[in-house]
């Protein structure tokens, strides 16, 4: 009963973002990730002995402390990205605005020129 | 060229650069850190050219916008200053010497006298940390020629948030030489240091510079000043 439960959160979980992606909530590169991670969700919560196999082979003695310790290393990568992507956007964005600020400058230095002197000294 | 970082500065930047004019003729830009008062209107009153960022980028943010800003406009010597009157247009001349000449890409104007002994510790902490042997690390008057205006304006230099240490080890990675020269400084105007002003912003600040200058100094030998080398 329990997996089913959980296997029907998983299959939701994904519906949502399918849902969020058509409504362009969600950029698409993101999404894909994220399905796949609902997936997985869904397959383990359906059958949860996915995990005991594993764990039996990788010499596991507590097969949860197995899922666990996956989902948080893929947590940790995933946060990890997550600030390296934001990173680069602050990059961008702080150059955006200092390219915007300059132009304001230049801008204004045009305007305090009597317009039909511009020709003459480009 | 000289850049004056701005950030609600209307009471006192009009002497400032009244003072500049009168020791000077370079021309003077005044980034405004997006300021709440009027020093915008004030500088330009003044006769400064104003960059006015439209979002607060921080000291480093608004004085790198300078860079970019004389890079882009040709300009191959940039001094910095404070807009708070703490650096006299006096000493432009001893520390624009190293450039002229030469001897130096990147002249910081040292003044060891000024600051608490709380912030004496901060400087040698940030020093043992990065491994740079200059006096002053703090200092914001600096002058920078045209390949250390070349390097700052890139966009590794815009991922600082301070131009202490971060810029100096980011020129001192690209082998540009950096001396210090004594000046004497002014008690600030108006008050307040940005950074110095509050404890949690001090402990952030101290955490943030010494993780950076741990993370990003140099390997093998530690770097030594060549102006102490003369000596």
């Amino acid at each position: 009963m329990v997996s089913i439960v959980t296997g029907f959160i998983g299959l939701l979980v994904a519906a949502i973002i399918i849902v969020m992606m058509r409504r362009d909530t969600l950029h698409a590169q993101h999404g894909l990730g994220w399905i796949i991670v609902a997936l997985c969700f869904a397959l383990l919560g359906f059958s949860p002995e996915i995990i005991d196999h594993i764990a039996q082979k990788f010499g596991v003695a507590y097969p949860p402390v197995l899922a666990l310790t996956l989902a948080i290393a893929v947590l940790v990568i995933k946060i990890l990205l997550m600030d390296i992507e934001r990173s680069r956007i602050e990059v961008r964005n702080q150059r955006l605005i200092q390219r915007m600020a300059m132009l304001e400058a230049d801008l204004k230095k045009l305007e305090e020129i009597p317009p039909d002197t511009i020709e003459s000294t480009e | 060229m000289i850049l004056i970082p701005a950030f609600n500065e209307a009471d006192v930047i009009a002497d400032v650069l009244g003072e500049i004019r009168a020791a000077c003729d370079f021309p003077v830009i005044v980034i405004d850190d997006a300021s709440t008062d009027n020093t915008v209107a004030i500088a330009e009153r003044a006769g400064a050219t104003v960059i006015p960022l439209p979002v607060q980028l921080g000291a480093w943010g608004a004085t790198q916008t300078g860079l970019r800003y004389a890079l882009r406009n040709g300009y191959d010597t940039a001094i910095t200053m404070d807009a708070d009157g703490q650096h006299e247009a006096a000493s432009l001349a001893a520390l624009l010497e190293p450039i002229n000449t030469g001897v130096a890409d990147v002249v910081v104007g040292a003044c060891t006298q000024r600051g608490s002994w709380l912030r004496h510790i901060a400087w040698k902490m940030m020093k043992q940390a990065s491994g740079i042997r200059l006096e002053d690390i703090t200092s914001g008057f600096r002058v920078y020629n045209r390949m250390a205006i070349r390097q700052l304006a890139g966009w590794r230099a815009t991922l600082l948030d301070y131009q202490d240490i971060g810029v100096l080890l980011l020129l001192q990675s690209k082998g540009l030489s950096i001396v210090d020269v004594k000046v004497p400084m002014q008690p600030r105007r108006n008050g307040k240091s940005r950074v110095f002003h509050s404890w949690v912003m001090v402990v952030y600040y101290m955490c943030l510079t010494l993780t950076l200058g741990l993370s990003k100094r140099k390997f093998a030998h530690r770097y030594r000043s060549p102006y102490l080398l003369v000596l």
